[in-house]
């Protein structure tokens, strides 16, 4: 994360807005509890400040499952120690972060395999068995 | 030229997976500030789109745009509109030249007639019967009405094209006017900024790919996702600005404290644009985080707004008191700017006549 040396006030400063996104995310747990409705809330739309952001993080944490995804540079994917709470980080150029989502629902739809993908996947494994004498 | 497969068939050919489409649409959601359940259909809309032919136009500019977006870095998600785009024309970046360069350029018109993207960068200069650029031997004037005819539509960026910036400031000497001046009967998209920020072409190019229709615009005709909010109402400095603690000048204690820039002259309160949450060079920084004011080169006219360096002018010298009519402020000059910039095309005219 970038800072200004100039000017660190804000960003090291937690504005409470940690417990607004908290509040939210135990709203949205609670649909998709009751009612199994997902919702996602876009971090970057936020004014965070790079204190809200690590409180926010550890507050979360980290759960049983991690992935890590490489699709035009690099990109994480946990679940927290909620279950059904996801934190989602793509990164963009020279690794910084491009944008940065919580995701309340059962599996973030980027870890499900799309189905255009198994069909090209079966189409290139029949030309490999055909092309490839093991 | 544009290809007749849909881009997820050309795609997932070279091996890009839906995922990456759907990371890249989750990052344009981002951008246009929609909400993240939208990446979903954008991700959909872009697989299912064809490869949108693009014709990109300079006349009166700098290339200080085309620099912005395509600022070198390593292969990223940012990068992915050039694989959804077939850029057809561009002086910069085409391989061709002479005769060629402008056979690529009737042969997209041709190919794509009523689907084509314009992108233009530059104003179009009017006085003297448009001599003062030419290219392929005919105005610009010539080059735009004859380029724009047949196009879906025209996303006017940076500030000459969309406000007539640098090369339309007092005394104008060339007769340069936006293009909204010229094309009357095509939507109009304007991304203003001394250039503007990248994502915010990026960003316009992937919503109409995905959504085949024009995101919400302002009175500028300034997508509101990005020009939504005035540069003071995001600045992280503001805190500062409603204690009332200015720097003086640049070189005070104030300026090293990282207080409001207000006082030696920021335009932030005035300037609508996304440079204090998306900044530049890939988030690194923005103009007032590296200890400068906004000169305000998204609005209308910002050459002329009374000097960089120069407060906004106050009602009674108090900054503070200042502060609630910004925004009416901003919106106001940009209604007055835009009924000026009319005008001036018409005057233009009859004096050339």
């Amino acid at each position: 994360m970038q800072r200004d040396s100039a000017a660190p006030c804000l960003s090291e400063r937690a504005t409470g807005m940690a417990l607004s996104v908290l509040t939210e995310i135990h709203q949205l747990l609670k649909a998709l509890s009751e009612a199994g409705q997902s919702g996602s809330i876009d971090l970057r739309s936020l004014p965070l400040s790079d204190a809200d952001r690590e409180q926010l993080e550890n507050v979360l944490g980290r759960g049983e499952l991690q992935a890590q995804l490489n699709l035009a540079g690099e990109s994480e994917v946990w679940e927290t120690t909620y279950p059904g709470v996801w934190w989602i980080r793509h990164k963009g150029a020279g690794g910084k972060i491009a944008t940065e989502q919580i995701s309340v629902c059962r599996i973030p739809e980027i870890l499900i395999t799309h189905p255009a993908d198994i069909e090209a996947a079966a189409a290139r494994l029949k030309q490999e068995l055909e092309t490839t004498h093991v | 030229m544009s290809d007749k497969k849909t881009l997820g068939e050309m795609l997932t050919e070279r091996g890009v997976s839906r995922r990456t489409f759907l990371k890249y649409a989750s990052y344009t959601a981002s951008i246009m500030a929609l909400p993240p359940t939208a990446a979903t259909a954008i991700a959909q809309g872009i697989a299912n789109a064809r490869r949108q032919s693009v014709i990109w136009l300079s006349f009166q500019e700098c290339t200080g745009c085309t620099e912005s977006i395509t600022r070198a870095h390593t292969p990223s998600i940012e990068d992915l509109i050039f694989d959804f785009i077939s850029l057809d024309y561009h002086h910069t970046l085409q391989n061709a030249s002479g005769h060629a360069a402008e056979a690529a350029r009737e042969a997209a018109m041709k190919e794509n007639a009523g689907e084509y993207i314009v992108v233009v960068d530059g104003s179009v200069p009017l006085k003297d019967d448009g001599i003062y650029s030419t290219i392929a031997g005919i105005t610009n004037l010539q080059m735009l009405e004859e380029t724009c005819k047949d196009a879906f539509a025209v996303i006017a960026v940076g500030s000459c094209a969309t406000f007539g910036g640098i090369p339309g400031a007092n005394p104008n000497p060339t007769g340069a006017v936006p293009i909204s001046d010229i094309i009357t009967d095509k939507p109009i998209i304007n991304i203003s900024g001394c250039p503007p920020i990248p994502e915010a072409m990026t960003g316009v190019i992937s919503y109409l790919l995905s959504f085949g229709s024009i995101p919400e615009l302002d009175h500028l005709g300034r997508p509101k996702a990005f020009f939504g909010e005035a540069i003071h109402d995001r600045c992280y400095r503001r805190p500062f600005y409603e204690r009332g603690m200015f720097a003086k000048s640049f070189d005070d204690e104030g300026a090293r404290q990282g207080w409001c820039l207000f006082e030696v002259g920021c335009k932030g309160p005035v300037a609508y644009n996304a440079c204090a949450t998306l900044k530049w060079n890939g988030g690194v920084s923005f103009p007032i985080q590296s200890g400068h004011g906004c000169l305000g080169c998204s609005e209308p006219n910002f050459w002329d707004m009374g000097g960089f360096y120069k407060p906004l002018s106050t009602a009674k010298g108090d900054p503070l008191k200042w502060a609630g009519g910004a925004a009416v402020a901003g919106a106001a000059i940009g209604l007055a700017s835009a009924a000026v910039a009319r005008k001036k095309r018409n005057d233009i005219l009859k004096e050339g006549n």
